[in-house]
């Protein structure tokens, strides 16, 4: 492969650049490199903690994305341990006397080193990475935490946890420490999920079947990530079992699942398949009525995965995804929408201690309205699409490990298309496409600097260029039009630079207590203009331009972070304070459907801050699980023009947060499990006074989101049970009761005259859900 | 199609979850006393009328204390002077009188040595060609909505507004249109309303009769604002605040140079 020589040449002289941070040992020294794997299926396990020690050394790391290790030191007799939560761990004897390649594989099942290793100074991740605002969602607590109508889902169950805010009840919006819901960057497999919500957000994109690992970063950004100010959902799809086939899925009230997977060629190549359809639009069916049964709603997902791996040092990797929303009513109107992913990964290892990948992403997002009325009819149709091509490499040195790449990312808005009929009040029309590219380069150096201080520091570079073609305009304060140029095809109408430091730190007090702190700058160049809470399918994507200016979010943290009794309890605390700037809010009935003008209708230069506390306890092992988290926080923005000038509550501002979940196995048969939420309302505005327009009560405000909605508090419970096993077929039920004490959480507070007295204006509460039960039934072969 | 979009959203989310509606009680900020303007000049012949009165508090009733002697005066530009005469209580009335379509009007109130000035044009008069009735038919339940239909003129941008009454009950609803997507088309914009909160369901001998009024720009975002905050969609719709007004003096209302096309009808 002349490609790779090229590029080996290259990474040499990178090698030989960091070979400096490992001359100061004269020593000859060995490397221990391979990849851990769960023995049963083949799949590579993200974030297994791998260390090996002797009486006076040791060097321990966690596994990469891939699975992937590397740990360099003298040679000498070691013992290995190779552990993650859930499986058995590993120990044994490493002999380096040479550098070696050890593929680990590891056994689900109860963890064994309680009595293999204690007594050893095990330093949990958690403690010791200088990684903050970092949480992992275990997948087997995702399957246990109950969710309205039994559909697990990871954007609900993210949150959960501390600092994330959801944005709204049964909704899968999410906000991340004071920042909005289009500055959470959402990522499967690389590739960007711009809407990721089913069904105007009460489910999500993500079928927990095919997900493999899910890590949000909620502060501390590592380099590597950029493009969004608030926080990274990292989703990993399922590689796919290399060694049996397996086929698993499930029946639930809504949907029905089903996902095969099994090996190509056995331990080389493997694929996996999943699919996830609803059925209301069936259920629909059975109805007489025509007015009932021609209507449309459902939403499916489809998951698939490949990988081949081709020798020892390299594994292709090709996932996609691809889902639609369908909601129709006969004679009057329908709308699809629906991402598309792809990606293309090769994962090559240069030698034992640099480790490779190159990606190739396309990612789409488009929706589609019909207006079926003879009269107003019309077809807008809308899409984002990017191309993305990443190289990330990830070097392996002693005390040091080093993460270094480059990034381009390509994008096209085509904001909407409008066909109709002659005889439509519509006219046809199309707003010409935008387009932009994102370029980034980075490295960041996670550094042992003593055994108790651990620094990961790095630059990431940030460029955007928004790109001919297209007639630009610039606009005044007032929307009005001050100039307008057009530019050609590949032209650079505006481009900006922004460098953004990362860094964090972690100092172990000793092997349970550790303090941290981060700093991170962050930019985002792709804005979302909506007037609703949460995503919605006809969101309108804008790119920076000479109008709208790149956002920008500083953010600094302090944590504290304890492990008790062997690591069975997590605590930890976070304190963060984060400063937005060149925020975007949309003026007083702006037109935002189909106007190429869309930038006129918009206020700029917002300011934001948002400040907390966050507090985590988490019990990871034993017949009781869960955790408990809680929030206490305040977020504000600042618009010219808005509220005086002065800051003002955010919508999502909520002082309390509290989430209290407990999965407890009562027997081998029975697992059961709830989750309680409280939350303080959402800071709206309600009326100050009224008077009478055009013979309509009017509202009257003085300050924008200066009240509060009631709060909100909900239990949910589930119950799981498993009949007798079966060595060739598995089966489970779960039992579910969303919302159990029926209570009626707000949703939306209105107001209107009173019916029987139009003197006199009453205030109403809406709320969506009371109790809801649900059955899902899950099996496997 | 905003509005379209945001309704039938609306219907089908309504057809998806149990949505349940409590009356609650809730602490309120409260607000000085703010002077509300509303005054219309129309093309119609007969008296045009200006509207001052105050707020009040969001606990009071609905009754909103006429502002009197005031004085009202509207300008024009073709040098005309209207002086206003207070005929009811915070009702000032001039007439009769037909306003122009391209007259700029300009109005000046004086409350007690504070002065608002508004000014608004009279665009062209645009007429309703038929009024309809579209039939929605959803879930079982068959409901008739009007539907007004007109030939939206091309070159020029045009806003309007629709004011319905069913068996003389105003619609408790704002309908505020613009040619931005229609422009030049034969038009027909549907009158969809809530049955249940903004007035009664249409019924055989039912009669409506709907107002179209040909509105200049900052009118139109006076009453789009408005309009897009009632528009509750999916997920808690637009931040309320008060709507812009072409009034200065940060007095609430609006003043509006406006031409009429009116058309009714009889459900059979």
């Amino acid at each position: 492969m002349p490609e790779t020589n090229t590029l080996q040449k290259l990474l040499l002289f990178f090698t030989v650049c960091f070979a400096f941070l490992n001359t100061a040992y004269a020593q000859s020294r060995f490397t221990v490199s391979g990849v851990v794997r769960n023995a049963a299926t083949g799949e590579t396990l993200i974030g297994a903690t791998v260390k090996i020690q002797s009486a006076d050394k040791r060097s321990a790391t966690t596994t990469n994305a891939y699975g992937f290790y590397s740990l360099t030191n003298t040679a000498g007799t070691y013992d290995m341990t190779v552990s993650y939560i859930g499986y058995k761990t590993v120990v044994q004897k490493v002999n380096l006397t040479s550098s070696i390649k050890l593929d680990i594989n590891l056994t689900e099942g109860t963890e064994l080193q309680e009595v293999v290793v204690r007594g050893n100074q095990r330093k949990d991740e958690n403690v010791r990475s200088p990684q903050m605002g970092l949480d992992k969602i275990d997948m087997k607590v995702l399957n246990n935490v109950p969710v309205l109508l039994g559909e697990k889902d990871v954007l609900k169950t993210i949150q959960l946890l501390p600092g994330v805010k959801s944005g709204g009840e049964g909704n899968t919006g999410f906000f991340v420490r004071g920042g909005a819901a289009d500055q959470n960057l959402i990522l499967l497999d690389e590739a960007t999920v711009y809407n990721s919500a089913h069904l105007l957000g009460f489910f999500s994109t993500f079928n927990a079947d095919a997900i493999k690992d899910v890590s949000l970063y909620k502060g501390g950004m590592p380099a590597q990530y950029g493009g969004r100010l608030s926080s990274v959902l990292d989703v990993k799809m399922q590689d796919g079992n290399n060694k049996n086939f397996g086929v698993e899925g499930g029946i639930g009230l809504i949907a029905s699942r089903v996902k095969v997977e099994g090996p190509l060629v056995k331990d080389r190549a493997s694929f996996m398949f999943s699919f996830r359809r609803t059925y209301i639009d069936y259920l629909l069916k059975l109805s007489k009525d025509s007015t009932i049964n021609s209507n449309t709603l459902n939403f499916y997902d489809l998951n698939a995965k490949v990988n081949y791996k081709l020798d020892d040092k390299n594994t292709i990797y090709l996932s996609g995804y691809f889902g639609k929303d369908n909601i129709g009513i006969k004679d009057l109107f329908a709308n699809n929408w629906g991402n598309t992913t792809t990606t293309l990964r090769l994962n090559h290892i240069f030698n034992n201690r640099l480790f490779s990948n190159t990606s190739f992403i396309f990612n789409k997002y488009n929706y589609t309205i019909e207006l079926l009325d003879e009269k107003n009819n019309a077809k807008v149709q809308s899409y984002i699409r990017d191309f993305n091509l990443k190289e990330d490499l990830q070097y392996f040195g002693d005390n040091h490990t080093l993460r270094f790449g480059v990034q381009a990312t390509h994008h096209r808005i085509a904001p909407s298309d409008i066909s109709s009929t002659a005889e439509s009040s519509f006219n046809s029309q199309t707003i010409p496409n935008r387009y932009g590219l994102e370029a980034a380069a980075y490295i960041s150096d996670d550094w042992k600097l003593t055994d108790q201080l651990n620094l990961l520091y790095g630059l990431r570079v940030s460029g955007f260029s928004l790109l001919g073609p297209g007639t630009i305009n610039t606009y005044d304060d007032n929307g009005n039009k001050t100039s307008s140029k057009t530019y050609g095809s590949g032209d650079f109408v505006k481009s900006y630079f922004y460098p953004e430091p990362r860094l964090s730190l972690s100092y172990t007090l000793n092997p349970e207590n550790s303090i941290k702190a981060s700093y991170n700058r962050n930019t985002q160049n792709i804005h979302i203009l909506t007037n609703a809470n949460t995503s919605s399918p006809t969101d309108q994507y804008v790119l920076s331009s000479n109008n709208i200016k790149p956002e920008i979010a500083d953010q600094v943290a302090l944590g504290y972070f304890k492990n008790l009794s062997d690591n069975k309890y997590e605590f930890s605390g976070e304190v963060y304070y984060k400063r937005l700037q060149n925020q975007i809010d949309y003026k007083d009935g702006a037109e935002l459907i189909a106007n190429a003008d869309v930038e006129s209708q918009l206020k700029y230069g917002g300011l934001g801050r948002a400040y907390g506390l966050e507090l985590y306890a988490k019990k990871v092992r034993g017949k009781l699980t869960g955790w408990i988290s809680y929030t206490l926080s305040k977020t504000e923005r600042k618009f010219n023009g808005i509220n005086n000038g002065n800051y003002y509550p955010a919508r999502q501002d909520r002082t309390h947060d509290l989430a209290i979940v407990g999965i407890y196995e009562l027997s081998k048969r029975w697992t059961v499990s709830g989750n309680y939420i409280f939350s303080t309302g959402n800071a709206v505005t309600y009326p100050a006074g009224k008077y009478n327009v055009g013979g309509l009560t009017t509202y009257y405000y003085n300050s924008r989101n200066a009240n509060r909605m009631p709060y909100t508090s909900r239990l949910d419970l589930s119950a799981t049970l498993k009949p007798k096993e079966n060595k060739r077929f598995g089966s489970s039920w779960t039992f579910g009761v969303y919302n159990a004490l029926n209570r009626h959480n707000p949703y939306a507070i209105t107001f209107r005259d009173k019916k029987d007295d139009p003197t006199q204006t009453e205030a109403v509460k809406v709320a969506l859900f009371g109790i809801i039960p649900s059955v899902t039934w899950n099996f496997n072969f | 199609m905003k509005r379209i979009l945001y309704n039938l959203l609306f219907f089908s989310i309504v057809a998806l979850v149990t949505s349940c509606q409590d009356v609650i009680d809730l602490k309120v900020n409260s607000s000085d006393s703010q002077i509300v303007i509303e005054g219309n000049i129309t093309d119609q012949p007969g008296t045009q009328t200006i509207k001052i009165s105050k707020s009040v508090s969001y606990t009071s009733s609905n009754t909103y204390p006429a502002v009197t002697g005031a004085k009202v005066v509207v300008t024009d530009s073709k040098g005309n002077t209207l002086s206003f005469v207070e005929s009811v209580p915070g009702t000032y009335t001039f007439g009769p009188f037909k306003g122009e379509p391209g007259n700029t009007y300009t109005l000046n109130v004086n409350i007690n040595g504070n002065t608002y000035t508004a000014v608004s044009t009279m665009p062209q008069p645009v007429k309703i060609d038929s009024l309809g009735l579209k039939e929605i038919n959803f879930g079982g339940k068959g409901n008739f909505y009007p539907e007004v239909h007109y030939q939206d003129p091309a070159n020029i941008a045009n806003y309007y507004r629709y004011v319905m009454y069913i068996n003389g009950v105003l619609t408790k609803r704002i309908y505020s249109e613009s040619d931005r997507l229609t422009n030049g088309k034969a038009v027909t914009e549907t009158l969809f309303y809530d049955t249940d909160e903004d007035n009664k369901k249409l019924e055989k001998g039912d009669k409506v009769d709907v107002e179209m009024q040909c509105i200049d720009q900052s009118v139109y975002t006076y009453w789009h604002t408005l309009d897009a905050q009632n528009q509750n969609g999916p997920g808690g719709g637009t931040a309320p605040g008060n709507p812009p007004s072409n009034i200065s003096n940060k007095a609430l209302g609006y003043f509006s140079a406006h031409a009429v096309s009116k058309a009714s009808l009889s459900v059979k």
